[in-house]
């Protein structure tokens, strides 16, 4: 069985897509500290959302503000899930997946996804509150049920492999 | 663990090795070795039938319970 896991193409895919996305979050962190500290001053966002002279001008510059700091702190959440994604391909690909520190792995991920959820859901607010009819803004923070229930299956999945871990103990040490 | 495998002293009233065992039961030395030294977390009815069948004895004869405490009472 561990062999027919270790010989699928999805896994050495799997690792390396794995690995892209570890650097690409790596650099949209770097575009994010660009963002807010380099490039786009105060008079670039109002003429770029055609706001000056607007009396929100402000409280909109803040609020992107507050949005692209929030954005930072998603760096290393997607971080702490991409790794712990890649340590658990690399024991499904040397054929024991059912260990105890998978269930940690997943539980970890679990609660990086609660996390990233919950901070969706802060940007979604930040943005709604500032956005007006006059002056729409749009930004997909993901926040969707489809969110919670990958937070709900992850942590069930911890449980899975926490008893699989559990089991596989068991019949190890069975004569 | 408070079974206890006698298997050791099973073996010496037999004359018989861990190795001779492991031939006649088709099990490794390895697993046998494990269940020798206590180290097994369960053991199969299956084995247990080689086991009884080749030292012709009961279940008991191999795990007995001892309770955990009982022996460091003693040495209070």
């Amino acid at each position: 069985m561990s062999s027919t896991a270790s010989s699928s193409p999805a896994l050495p895919i799997a690792r390396l897509l794995l690995r892209i996305l570890i650097l690409v979050n790596w650099l949209w962190g770097v575009a994010i500290l660009v963002l807010l500290f380099g490039v786009p001053n105060r008079d670039w966002i109002l003429s770029a959302l055609k706001l000056a002279g607007s009396p929100d001008a402000d409280r909109v510059v803040m609020a992107l503000r507050a949005t692209v700091v929030l954005g930072l702190v998603v760096i290393p959440l997607n971080n702490i899930f991409l790794t712990r994604l890649l340590a658990i391909v690399d024991t499904v690909r040397a054929g024991d997946p059912f260990v105890a520190a998978n269930a940690k792995r997943l539980q970890t991920m679990a609660w990086a996804m609660v996390a990233l959820q919950v901070l969706g859901m802060v940007i979604g607010a930040i943005i709604k509150a500032v956005s007006t009819p006059a002056h729409p803004i749009n930004v997909d923070t993901g926040g969707s049920i489809n969110g919670w229930l990958a937070v709900l299956l992850t942590f069930l999945l911890a449980r899975v492999f926490a008893e699989g871990a559990h089991m596989r103990e068991d019949l190890q040490g069975t004569v | 663990m408070a079974i206890v495998v006698k298997l050791d002293d099973l073996l010496h009233e037999r004359r018989m090795t861990l190795t001779e065992l492991s031939g006649r039961i088709g099990m490794t030395l390895a697993n046998l070795s494990i269940l020798k030294t206590g180290k097994a977390r369960a053991i199969r009815f299956s084995t247990l039938e080689a086991i009884c069948d080749a030292l012709s004895c009961q279940p008991g004869d191999i795990l007995t319970f001892e309770p955990e405490g009982v022996g460091e009472e003693s040495f209070t």
